[in-house]
């Protein structure tokens, strides 16, 4: 077999590999673009819970607040639904009411009650928790593959086309400028 | 084509016991498996902390708050009235959902004393108020501040 020949061949089963595992990462891929751009925002919103605050007016709350009775008759009178869960005391003037998907801090002698409703954001709660390893387990071995894979792609893909459009031409200044940007800033932070 | 669906049910499963996570005690399990049978009371801790700091005790009570973003804390409610007992766990390690608030848990920990000068008290409660979604008012800072808290192992959370 010539030079030629066994060059064309390796760039051949480069160029599969890359092929298959780009369809094989795709899925993946996209779920870790949505998990990335919403956690890198972390501090300025929440990436997993919808959290809805709103305020009502309530009376003086009479009888121990504690009871399962007088948390329900406050959540009728402010208007909120929702199973009750329990209750809790944080200090002597507040009782911080739990139901099912929120929590309700009452002033006992009356005035502003604050409700706090939370919802699971569905596609990004389970998006972040594939994306930040929540389930651990069988999961790491997945992402550690999937990263593997990444690696795989990434150098398989400097060599799928040859000539100037390749790594020895506008390949070589487009993957150095790649290599560039991480240490630009780290320059400008570190 | 037989190939490609046994590699399909073989990945399917695989993700199927990973969201099976475990309902060890009836509960939801975070972390390592706890491994105490005997709880110490929150109270026991809060009132003679030296006696308890550095060692690894169970505790149980109401989930009363979790930490909103990353799920890196929660508090418990203690036995004794408008007391609880911060549950703090290594980001990532461990994450508590939003959803386990007004749930009874029970948590295997170390606990720990920390000691916080003015400013990291200030910036703490002004975090926690940001959170909460409440104004922050710096006179409740009064100086520095030693706190105590249980840095989680495990937890099993009963929903």
């Amino acid at each position: 077999m010539s030079a030629k020949s066994k060059t064309a061949t390796w760039r051949k089963w480069n160029n599969v590999l890359h092929r298959d595992l780009g369809y094989l990462c795709a899925g993946l891929t996209v779920v870790y673009v949505v998990s990335g751009i919403a956690v890198n925002h972390v501090a300025d919103w929440n990436p997993n819970y919808a959290i809805e605050r709103r305020s009502v007016t309530i009376s003086p709350v009479a009888g121990d607040p504690l009871t399962p009775n007088v948390a329900v008759g406050i959540l009728e009178a402010a208007g909120v639904e929702g199973e009750l869960r329990g209750s809790f005391r944080p200090n002597p003037d507040t009782l911080r009411i739990f139901i099912e998907g929120g929590t309700v801090n009452v002033p006992l002698a009356g005035g502003t009650a604050e409700v706090e409703m939370v919802r699971e954001r569905a596609v990004l709660h389970a998006a972040n928790f594939l994306h930040l390893n929540h389930p651990k387990k069988l999961w790491t071995w997945v992402a550690d593959i999937y990263a593997l894979a990444l690696g795989v792609l990434a150098v398989t893909g400097l060599f799928v086309l040859k000539g100037k459009k390749g790594i020895t031409g506008r390949g070589a200044w487009l993957s150095a400028l790649g290599v560039v940007v991480p240490f630009v800033f780290l320059w400008l932070y570190l | 084509m037989r190939v490609h669906l046994l590699v399909s049910g073989i990945f399917l499963s695989a993700l199927a016991c990973t969201a099976n996570r475990s309902a060890d005690q009836g509960g939801t399990m975070y972390g390592e498996t706890i491994t105490l049978a005997d709880t110490t009371r929150i109270s026991e801790i809060l009132s003679h902390p030296g006696d308890h700091v550095g060692q690894r005790v169970l505790v149980t009570g109401m989930v009363v708050d979790v930490c909103s973003k990353r799920g890196c804390w929660l508090e418990l409610a203690s036995d004794r009235e408008y007391e609880t007992l911060r549950v703090k766990v290594d980001d990532g390690v461990i994450v508590f959902p939003m959803t386990a608030r007004g749930h009874r848990a029970v948590v295997e920990g170390v606990v720990e004393e920390l000691e916080l000068t003015e400013e990291q008290v200030r910036e703490r409660a002004q975090h926690h108020a940001e959170e909460q979604g409440l104004e922050f008012d710096p006179s409740t800072v009064t100086g520095p501040e030693t706190t105590y808290q249980l840095r989680g192992i495990g937890a099993a959370i009963f929903e």
